[in-house]
């Protein structure tokens, strides 16, 4: 039995070892790229026919909408300030109740076409409007911290 | 008279010798660490158990042992070494996981890739020690730290090797609270731990995690064709879960399917290791080389991290680099818990869980390289 360096050379261990990383390597970082364009490729497909100027499409809302639609405010530009965004967030809530399940509210935002809830979800935590109150529930401060 | 004394030596008591006795322990020991200390106890209750059903003695020849022809453990171990049971645990893995967090945060997809590194020094440290190209290479995927993969990869590679390897995996697997840490803390600053991983900018589409899973087998199975058993299953369990027409094919490969099959995997695995076969030093020079192999995929995974952010505008969490290994969901909670104990809000889980599933992407392709390559060479 050979040992050391060169028994890897015999086995060809150096090549195997090196093409080996490179092929894996490679290999993913053409699936991220992939994955990474792969939104865009979707957005041209679903807009395939529709003249670049013209908006897209509203999206059909549900028979079942909830009657807290007609009081929720969904502006066209979406603050990202915490104070601004808990005023938009406030009648929703007001619509739950003050203790809410984590995962209703983010379901309801989703009805109401709020854009990217878990980001204003995080921001209103951080900003002690949102505040954990075990088992997966939220409470509402109206003022914050 | 003679009858008794006859059944007396037939009896596991008589044919007891010290090896048997030390596996008795070992699975002892993996059973208190899953009851007791609830280390990864979906495997090692299975395979502790296994390990006390193969180490009980019995008169050879009687069909009774795993590795004599016609018994039924026998039959039931067929789903290893054919590579089956990892097929199989590869689908309800696919219809268990949630890529959205993945194609959140492609790049995170590079450090999957970065912790793979480990597979591959451990090939040349295999190698230096004298095992066989394929025995080395079956060694060296324990580095990706997933079971089934390794399992699979030393069932078609070094058969003769599973016991020790699968059990080196799953132990280091069920460790991973014990080796990765110290790793993490000892190649980070403070202020590394602390960075916040910014939530993703965009919303995931439906679509794309439909199609996810048709790029990814098409882009990684063309690659290595070698891994379709493995990242074939895997996608398509996915491709069911994420298409949502099939639903009850998803529920039922994401828990009946997968739990029959990690149920006769751990059995069977933890029944193969027979002391006369366990207990040699390969072994002991593969429990070694595993630790080895885990510790530097867990460090490679966090230094390219720390190199990522050389070049990057928005940092990222080193710490996420050490859930590129393949351990789902042991290695991403780690990363979670050590993030959360430098800052309580800081949450990591997300991001870490993109790298983790990454990092089964990436340990099924090292699997179907590093099969090619053996059988490219005889």
């Amino acid at each position: 039995v050979v040992y050391g360096l060169q028994a890897i050379s015999n086995a060809n261990g150096w090549s195997m070892a090196f093409a080996g990383a490179l092929i894996v390597f490679s290999g993913l970082v053409v699936l991220s790229f992939v994955i990474s364009q792969l939104h865009k490729i979707v957005t041209l497909w679903e807009n395939r026919g529709r003249p670049a100027d013209s908006p897209a499409p509203e999206p059909a809302r549900s028979e079942t909408e909830p009657a807290a639609a007609e009081t929720v405010f969904v502006p066209q530009s979406w603050p990202t300030e915490p104070r601004e965004e808990a005023l938009l967030y406030a009648p929703l809530l007001a619509d739950l109740g003050g203790t809410v399940q984590l995962a209703d509210l983010y379901q309801a935002c989703r009805r109401h076409d709020f854009p990217h809830p878990h980001l204003s979800i995080n921001r209103l935590r951080e900003a002690g409007y949102l505040v954990d109150a075990g088992d997966g529930k939220v409470d509402w401060v109206a003022g914050g911290n | 008279m003679e009858l008794l004394l006859q059944f007396l030596s037939n009896t596991g008591y008589y044919l007891a010798d010290y090896r048997h006795v030390i596996m008795i322990l070992i699975g002892c020991v993996f059973i208190y660490l899953a009851a007791a200390k609830q280390y990864e106890p979906l495997l090692l209750v299975p395979i502790g158990f296994g390990i006390l059903v193969g180490n009980v003695p019995f008169f050879k020849g009687f069909g009774l042992g795993i590795y004599e022809d016609n018994s039924v453990l026998h039959y039931l171990y067929f789903g290893v070494t054919t590579g089956l049971y990892p097929s199989i645990v590869f689908l309800g893995l696919g219809a268990m996981t949630d890529f959205s967090s993945l194609l959140a945060r492609p790049k995170l997809m590079l450090l999957g890739a970065a912790a793979q590194m480990g597979i591959f020094f451990t090939l040349l440290s295999a190698l230096a020690l004298g095992f066989l190209p394929r025995e080395a290479a079956s060694i060296a995927i324990i580095g990706g730290a997933d079971g089934p993969t390794s399992i699979f990869l030393t069932a078609k590679l070094a058969p003769h090797l599973i016991g020790p390897i699968a059990i080196a995996a799953y132990s280091y697997m069920a460790l991973i609270p014990v080796i990765q840490p110290p790793i993490m803390r000892l190649l980070t600053s403070r202020e590394e731990r602390l960075i916040r991983m910014p939530e993703p900018k965009r919303e995931i589409t439906k679509t794309e995690l439909v199609i996810f899973p048709i790029v990814g087998v098409l882009l990684c199975c063309f690659l290595a064709p070698a891994s379709i058993p493995l990242l074939g299953m895997f996608f398509f369990g996915n491709f069911m879960k994420e298409s949502g027409v099939v639903d009850r094919l998803a529920k039922t490969a994401s828990s009946a399917i997968i739990d029959t099959a990690t149920i006769l995997l751990g059995l069977t695995v933890g029944a193969s290791t027979q002391g006369d076969v366990f207990l040699t030093g390969k072994s002991i020079g593969i429990f070694f080389l595993g630790a080895v192999a885990f510790s530097i995929a867990t460090a490679s995974g966090v230094i390219f991290a720390k190199i990522m952010n050389l070049f990057m505008k928005e940092k990222i969490n080193p710490l996420l680099g050490a859930s590129g290994v393949s351990a789902v969901p042991g290695s991403a909670r780690e990363v979670h818990l050590m993030g959360q104990k430098e800052d309580p809000g800081n949450f990591l889980l997300m991001h870490a869980m993109a790298c983790n599933s990454s990092g089964v992407i990436g340990s099924a392709i090292c699997a179907g390289i590093l099969w090619s390559f053996m059988l490219a060479g005889g």
